[in-house]
Formats: structure tokens, C-alpha cells, sequence
């Protein structure tokens, strides 16, 4: 159990207050050598008390630049953005009482400082003396597996201990909102198996709301609850990872035809398939023909059928692929990218 | 808050600097040595040929002053750039207590630390030289820190520049030397030359350290030009800061390095 009580600021039990992180129209362009790059076209969004939130998106969509605008690193050009009904624009200083943050390819802390001291540093900026968190602290080295290097210098630890310092660092600030830029990267896959443990119990007991930003899906898929999609300074995508994974699941068919028996040349077959179901793909075994479709609506699987059926095809199964975050990632931002030119 | 972080920023100032402590006693060490050069260089060839002052003692108090100077603006200045480089510097910038206060708390540090350096290094020199300055502290002190609060205003408006321009240590140590500048320029010729950042606290300091004069024998109107400038220098530094923070979070590279 969390020793984050009553009296901290994140320690709210009521679930969902739907508005707490709220971004809307956010635009942000850069000019470089003279050419303007629209980095965040018009980004909306909000994020209820306790939800982990993942952002995902290609890069250059815009992920990092509407975390730091949000957390005012990053000035945008117009657009409103509140934090617990905060106004960040205009009232930064009292914003940033909510936020803390990993930031992506910076190293967050001070390699000269011990665990502990980078702890006590960063939540002491933030307004949290040693003898109000201590207790606390203390947990988040538990948690993270950070207790044995406590008095370690950082430079002396690994890549994994180094990560594990920053979220640390960034939890120990005690705030409601956490953004995670990237926080496995780098990571072997056991650190990023503890990481990803330990920010799960962290979000169940204290009820923080999370938005992490990774292009590891898996990292998104076995932590969050919801996912951001944005490409091309867009959201392309905002929706219940469960909700977004059973959309492509059925939709996303994996036809195993056996070549003995076929009643059409399997030439027949592909130039049938290529024409009534271009996005289709076909592999071929010594004995069988494994054909993957992503079927635009539910009613394409009987045309489908029929269609295998006038060739006298001869099915040997029949099932629904298992869709990763990944795959229905790559094939969101491919049908963004074929809508944008 | 303000307590917890300024004395947060305190402990981490000094954690540092015991972990850093050759890189500092070594920057001591070398100052030492550039004004043992100095200062027999200009003996053996009987004059002021740097033109740091009129006589030795001079001479002294003009190095000492410079000294300050160097530690107050670089360490604001190149503080920014070490930070930008560490990457931790984006993470400061998300205190509610912001940047620049937490900047001023471990500057605030930084100077209690170094004017006493500085204070026992101007006696190990007046030991190696046998030119003795009056030491006055209750009026060499608020001397020293008003040229420290200059320092730190040139150091906010170096450290804006770098966050825009990123790299500019060349400027920086352009800056070192040019400021020597300011100090020599004859008030005779030039009376507007008092007015310039450090100038009027040298002035003050060789009339004190080298003329062995106190604070309140000082003139009324020497000490007004002095808070004044001090105060503008600061603020304009301050200024000069906002504005290059300002830009750097609108080109979205402040934690760029």
C-alpha cells in the first residue's frame, strides 16, 4: 500500500474528474532556416483524474513539443491549456505546482548526486522537504528497486538505474500529473519489465494521472488504460486501448487455404483477391495459402467468403489475427499518411 | 516552499562542490598564479604596463575586483550551459519556484563562499607579496557585494544569451578580459565612464583596501552612483535574461545544447 496519504497532493481517490489535464486547439510552429514546420497543427484533448494516458505517434508528430508546451518549456503559438482547472499560460508558476515530469533524451538528474540526493534535490525544488516525504521517498526506492543504490552515485549505475533515478525523481515530487517521455528507452527488457511493474502499482494505489510517451507499444499496452494517437501535429486517434484493439481485431482476418483440393489456380486466386480485396497479403506454404485481410467494415467478411467460395477455394480455417498496439499503431498512422498524401 | 527550496538548492550547491572541490581549488590555484605574474611582471619592469592601477597596491585591489567579477558572472553564466549540457536544466525550469530564483539561491551560495575564498586568497597574496591592503570587512564587504550583485547582472544577461546561442564560452572569455576595460577608462576625460558596470566598486575599493579609508568616510555621492548602478546592472541583467528565456522557450530549444 501507498504511504501517499490524505495530505499529499496527488492522494485523491475520487476517480476521474474529466477535465483535470485540459488541452484544446494547441498550435505550436518553428521556424527553421527560414521554413516554417507546423510541429503541432491542432491538438485537443483531456485527461481525467487517475488515467494513465499513453500519447503515441510517429516522430516529428508532435508528442514531445505538446508535453513541453504543456509543462511551459515549449511557448505554443495560440491554444488553451489548464491543469486542475490552472490555467498554464497564464499562471505557470502555479501550473507547474501539478506537474512533474521525465523528460526524453535528457538525463534528468545529476550524475555527481546519489539516488538519494537527486531525490531529495528535485522534490525539494518542488516544494517537499525531506521530513514530509521521507517516508515517501523511501517507498519510491522500494518500489523501483533503488533501495541497495541509495547512496550510490548515479554516473555509477546502468542505463536501467539511471531511468529508474529520473522517475523517481519525478515521482517524489508528489504531484498529480506525471508525463513519462519515453521512460524505457534504452532499457533492457527486465528493467523494462520492473518499470513498467512498478508504475502500475505506483497508478492503482495513489490514483496519479500518468500520460507516458513511448514508441515501445508494448510499454503503452501493458500500462495504460487509454491511448493518444497524434501524427502529422494531429490526433489521429482517441481511445480505450481495449476498445482501439478490438476495432482492428474484427477486422483483421487470417485465411488459411489448403492447396490440395483447390478448385482455382492459386494464380486465379490472387488476381481475384488483389482486385476485390487490394489490402489484402498472401504467403504461401508447400501446403497451404495463408491469406491476411484487414477488412474495412464488419460486412466485407461475407463478401470475403463468397469470394473464396466462386473460386472454389478450399478454407481451411478461418480466424481472427491477434492484434497488438503495434500493428493497429502502424496501420492508423499508414491510413493517415495515405489521407495526407 | 521558498525555504524548502532554497535550502534544498543550498545542500545540493554544496554536495557539489565537494564532489567538484579540484575543479575549484584548481580555478583558485590558477587565479593565484596569473596575479603572482602579474603582479612581479609589472615590478620587475617598474610600472603599471597592464594598466590594472596606479601603483601596486593598485594593482591589487584591481585584481581582486576583476576576481569577483570573473567568479560572480561566470558561474551564473556557464552555470546555464553546464546544466543545458547535463540535461538537468529543463528539470529546474519545472520548479514552481522557477529558474531564476533558484539560479539567485545557488548564487547566493556561491558568493558566501567564494568572498571568503577570496578574502583568505587576498591574504595568502599579501603574505606572498608583502603588500599589505586594509581588510576593513565591515567595509570591504558590502564592496565586494555590490560588485557581486554587478557581476551577477552581467552573468543573467550572459547566461540569456545562452540559452539562445548555446555555445558562446568564447564570448565568455572575451567578457573576461574586456571588462578590464571598464575599470581604466580615465574619469576626467570621460565622466560618464563612473557610471560603467564595475568601474565606481574598484574605485571604492582601492580608496578602502589600498587607501585605507572606511565605508562611511567614503563620498555620500561615490556610494549613490554605486547603488545605482548596482541596481541597474542587476535589473538589466535580469531583463536581458527574461528576454533570451523568453525566446528560447519560443523556439523551443531551451534544454537544447
Amino acid at each position: 500500500m501507498s504511504v501517499l496519504s490524505k495530505d499529499m497532493p496527488c492522494a485523491s481517490r475520487d476517480f476521474l474528474e474529466p477535465n483535470f489535464l485540459a488541452v484544446k486547439h494547441l498550435r505550436k510552429t518553428f521556424l527553421d532556416k527560414k521554413r516554417k514546420v507546423e510541429a503541432i497543427k491542432d491538438i485537443s484533448f483531456s485527461v481525467g483524474k487517475g488515467e494513465m494516458v499513453g500519447l503515441l505517434g510517429p516522430n516529428g508528430a508532435g508528442k514531445t513539443t505538446t508535453i513541453k508546451c504543456i509543462l511551459g518549456l515549449v511557448k505554443p503559438d495560440s491554444g488553451d491549456i489548464t491543469v486542475s482547472g490552472i490555467d498554464c499560460r497564464r499562471n505557470p508558476r502555479e501550473a507547474s505546482k501539478n506537474m512533474a515530469a521525465v523528460l526524453e533524451g535528457a538525463r534528468n538528474v545529476y550524475w555527481r548526486l546519489t539516488v538519494w540526493e537527486n531525490i531529495i534535490f528535485f522534490a525539494g525544488i518542488h516544494g517537499v522537504s525531506v521530513v514530509k516525504g521521507k517516508e515517501y521517498f523511501e517507498y519510491l526506492l522500494e518500489e523501483l528497486k533503488l533501495k541497495d543504490k541509495r547512496d550510490t552515485e548515479v554516473r555509477n549505475l546502468s542505463s536501467g538505474y539511471k531511468q529508474k533515478t529520473a522517475v523517481a525523481c519525478a515521482l517524489a515530487k508528489m504531484t498529480p500529473l506525471v508525463f513519462l517521455d519515453e521512460p524505457t528507452l534504452g532499457l533492457d527488457v527486465e528493467s523494462s519489465y520492473e518499470l513498467r511493474e512498478a508504475l502500475k502499482r505506483l497508478q492503482s494505489e495513489e490514483k496519479r494521472t500518468i500520460i507516458v510517451s513511448s514508441h515501445d507499444m508494448r510499454v503503452i499496452q501493458d500500462v495504460c488504460s487509454r491511448v493518444i494517437i497524434v501524427s502529422g501535429g494531429k490526433v489521429v486517434v482517441d481511445a480505450g486501448v481495449e476498445e482501439l484493439l478490438s476495432l482492428f481485431r474484427t477486422r483483421s482476418y487470417r485465411i488459411v487455404l489448403s492447396r490440395n483440393g483447390n478448385g482455382t489456380s492459386l494464380e486465379e486466386i490472387r488476381r481475384k483477391m488483389t482486385q476485390v480485396f487490394p489490402q489484402a497479403g498472401m504467403t504461401e506454404t508447400r501446403d497451404t495459402v495463408e491469406i491476411k485481410v484487414d477488412l474495412k467494415n464488419a460486412f466485407e467478411i461475407y463478401e470475403l467468403v463468397d469470394t473464396l467460395r466462386d473460386l472454389r477455394a478450399a478454407i481451411e480455417t478461418i480466424s481472427q489475427e491477434e492484434v497488438d498496439l503495434e500493428r493497429a499503431f502502424l496501420e492508423i498512422v499508414r491510413r493517415e499518411n495515405e489521407i495526407c498524401g | 516552499m521558498w525555504l524548502v527550496a532554497l535550502k534544498s538548492s543550498w545542500r545540493q550547491s554544496f554536495q557539489l562542490m565537494t564532489r567538484y572541490m579540484f575543479n575549484m581549488v584548481s580555478g583558485l590555484v590558477t587565479m593565484y598564479i596569473i596575479f603572482l605574474m602579474l603582479f612581479f611582471g609589472v615590478k620587475a619592469v617598474g610600472g603599471s604596463a597592464l594598466n590594472l592601477g596606479d601603483t601596486l597596491e593598485g594593482l591589487f585591489t584591481g585584481y581582486v575586483v576583476w576576481m569577483i567579477v570573473i567568479i560572480g558572472y561566470q558561474d551564473l553564466a556557464y552555470g546555464v550551459t553546464n546544466e543545458a549540457q547535463t540535461g538537468t536544466l529543463e528539470q529546474l525550469y519545472l520548479s514552481p519556484v522557477g529558474y531564476r530564483w533558484l539560479a539567485f539561491f545557488t548564487q547566493l551560495f556561491n558568493s558566501l563562499i567564494y568572498l571568503t575564498e577570496i578574502t583568505v586568497m587576498v591574504v595568502i597574496m599579501m603574505l606572498t607579496t608583502g603588500k599589505w591592503l586594509h581588510l576593513d570587512l565591515v567595509s570591504v564587504f558590502p564592496l565586494f557585494a555590490a560588485v557581486y550583485a554587478q557581476a551577477l547582472g552581467l552573468g543573467f544577461a550572459l547566461a540569456g544569451l545562452a540559452l539562445v546561442y548555446k555555445r558562446i564560452q568564447a564570448f565568455f572569455q572575451i567578457v573576461t578580459f574586456g571588462v578590464i576595460g571598464f575599470f581604466f577608462i580615465p574619469w576626467d576625460r570621460f565622466p560618464w565612464a563612473k557610471y560603467l558596470p564595475f568601474a565606481m566598486g574598484r574605485y571604492l575599493l582601492e580608496k578602502v583596501m589600498a587607501g585605507g579609508l572606511r565605508l562611511w568616510q567614503l563620498d555620500g555621492s561615490d556610494i549613490l552612483v554605486l547603488l545605482i548602478s548596482t541596481g541597474m546592472y542587476l535589473g538589466l541583467g535580469i531583463l536581458a535574461f527574461s528576454a533570451g528565456e523568453s525566446r528560447a522557450k519560443a523556439k523551443g530549444f531551451l534544454g537544447q545544447y
